[in-house]
């Protein structure tokens, strides 16, 4: 548990790890993701996965990273009011397409990164499969089409 | 001068489809792009249209070779939001489906990569050792794909005599040792096939956050029935193999021996499994608000699930699977830069991709 608490030195904060279903977590207030990602990165965790959740009404997603650290699942939950959040896979290469298939199902953009079609297709709208959309919400973007590989 | 070779979505040397552009000089692979989503279903959309019930033979169905993993996982999320604990020989039954769904798959893993190898002889074997893995989990279950065997608070079917089951399991780890792990492990032809090949390294699959038995094949020594036990595994006693080399033969080699692992396993659980009730749950039952995620080794690797559910609701709000293969898949371009054309089936197959599990 010293990996822990290491954690909590490295990003400042006086918040505690909650246990809770699966996972302890941490209440990031204050913290951006990528300050999280990179203290993960120190202590060695391993980052599993992003869980996005759409509030009722437009009040934005919730997004839950986790990481493994030795055996321990870890939860980090960001709420946002809008659908941007900063992308962490310049810091987490496999965040690379966790964030590509959030992208695609809710349409929430991780800023700072480009991105290619991963289980949609060039032309497909943005969030088509879990958004719910109200007609002033409707996500205009499409899925953009593959890059040509080069070498 | 370099050329773009594409392989597939549908392809001889891919067992389903996904493609893997790739970039050559000559006869080596310089880069590779990946591409899936051609089996895309929405099942995680639909999740949230079905019951606790349906949703449960729902998500049996993301992968037709780990189904009894998914709704184990589920189960074991949704037991987190009814409060339910499974009796402890639902707990030991569990254990006992997990290690022959791992027999199955692993088995059945080494006989694809006999065939992509070169030696169909191997793969004849191995599919008909594997059919006496499925007449054992047919024995149990009633079926050969999906068992339907889990149920939120337990298992849906006993098993009424344990013991009887363990000379099957003797007799396929026999054969295992007799035929086809010798075979893999010293035969010229798996040699020169697998050995250096498709390496990925132990910086690369830490980078990646590769899982299963493609993070022990490059030296990452995790493994959630150990490292965070589930069912009865913190009762039970198992070695987790781990090799250095990270090539194709590695992971060959950790996957023969999680096989003979699996049946120690299957042994000691059929052995020590207690009497008692196989279910605490009945027909109705009442979940809290919140999120519970839950977390399973499945034979490719880490299946987790994060389930949302608002209290008085039959549905859940939010039910979303990351699977082995969608952690490992990424990591197959660094496998196969440098690698001949020749060998990039044989490379991409080592990871023992499901995509029917990645584009769920």
């Amino acid at each position: 548990m010293i990996a822990l608490e290491t954690i909590r030195e490295k990003l400042g904060t006086v918040e505690n790890w909650v246990e809770g279903r699966g996972a302890l977590w941490l209440n990031p207030v204050g913290l951006s993701v990528r300050e999280v990602a990179g203290a993960m990165n120190a202590v060695g965790a391993r980052f599993v996965t992003i869980t996005a959740y759409q509030l009722a009404g437009n009040e934005g997603f919730r997004l839950e990273y986790h990481w493994d650290l030795d055996g321990q699942l870890l939860g980090v939950p960001y709420v946002i009011a809008g659908s941007c959040i900063e992308s962490i896979f310049d810091l987490c290469e496999a965040a690379d397409w966790i964030e590509r298939e959030v992208h695609e199902g809710f349409a929430v953009d991780f800023t700072g990164r480009n991105y290619e079609p991963l289980l949609l297709r060039q032309g497909d709208k943005l969030g088509v499969n879990l958004r719910e959309t109200g007609a002033a919400d409707k996500p205009a973007s499409d899925v953009q089409g593959p890059k040509e590989v080069t070498k | 001068m370099s050329y773009k070779i594409p392989m597939g979505p549908f392809h001889p040397g891919l067992e389903e489809p996904y493609k893997l552009d790739m970039i050559c000089e000559g006869e080596t692979v310089c880069d590779a792009e990946l591409h899936i989503g051609f089996n895309f279903r929405g099942i995680e959309h639909l999740a949230e249209t079905r019951n606790y019930f349906q949703v449960i033979a729902l998500m049996e169905r993301v992968c037709g070779i780990c189904s009894n993993i998914h709704t184990l996982t589920l189960c074991q999320a949704m037991e987190q939001l009814t409060g339910l604990e499974p009796p402890p020989r639902a707990k030991y039954i569990r254990v006992v489906m997990a290690e022959l769904e791992r027999l199955h798959s692993h088995v059945l893993w080494a006989g694809i990569a006999a065939k992509l190898m070169g030696f169909k002889t191997m793969f004849m074997t191995c599919f008909a050792l594997r059919e006496k893995v499925m007449d054992v989990l047919q024995a149990i279950s009633g079926n050969r794909v999906n068992y339907a065997m889990n149920c939120i608070g337990g298992v849906n079917r006993d098993i009424e005599d344990p013991i009887a089951l363990v000379p099957m399991i003797d007799e396929l780890e026999r054969e295992m040792m007799r035929t086809v792990i010798p075979i893999f492990t010293t035969s010229s032809t798996a040699r020169s096939r697998c050995a250096g090949i498709g390496v990925l390294t132990h910086e690369k699959a830490i980078s990646c956050g590769v899982v299963g038995p493609t993070a022990r094949a490059s030296g990452v020594p995790q493994d959630l029935r150990r490292d965070a036990p589930y069912a009865a595994y913190g009762e039970l006693e198992f070695a987790v193999p781990v090799e250095q080399a990270g090539d194709v033969r590695a992971r060959l080699f950790v996957r023969a021996l999680e096989i003979i692992e699996s049946c120690h396993i299957l042994c000691h659980a059929l052995a020590k499994m207690p009497r008692g009730e196989i279910s605490v749950g009945g027909d109705k039952f009442s979940f809290v608000t919140g999120t519970a995620t839950s977390r399973v080794e499945a034979p490719r690797g880490e299946v987790m699930y994060s389930v949302s559910w608002k209290e008085g609701s039959r549905n859940p709000a939010r039910v979303h699977v990351r699977t082995p293969t969608f952690a490992n898949m990424p990591a197959v371009r660094w496998m196969v830069r440098g690698a001949r054309l020749a060998d990039t089936p044989l490379i991409q197959a080592s990871i023992d991709p499901c995509y029917s599990c990645t584009d769920r």
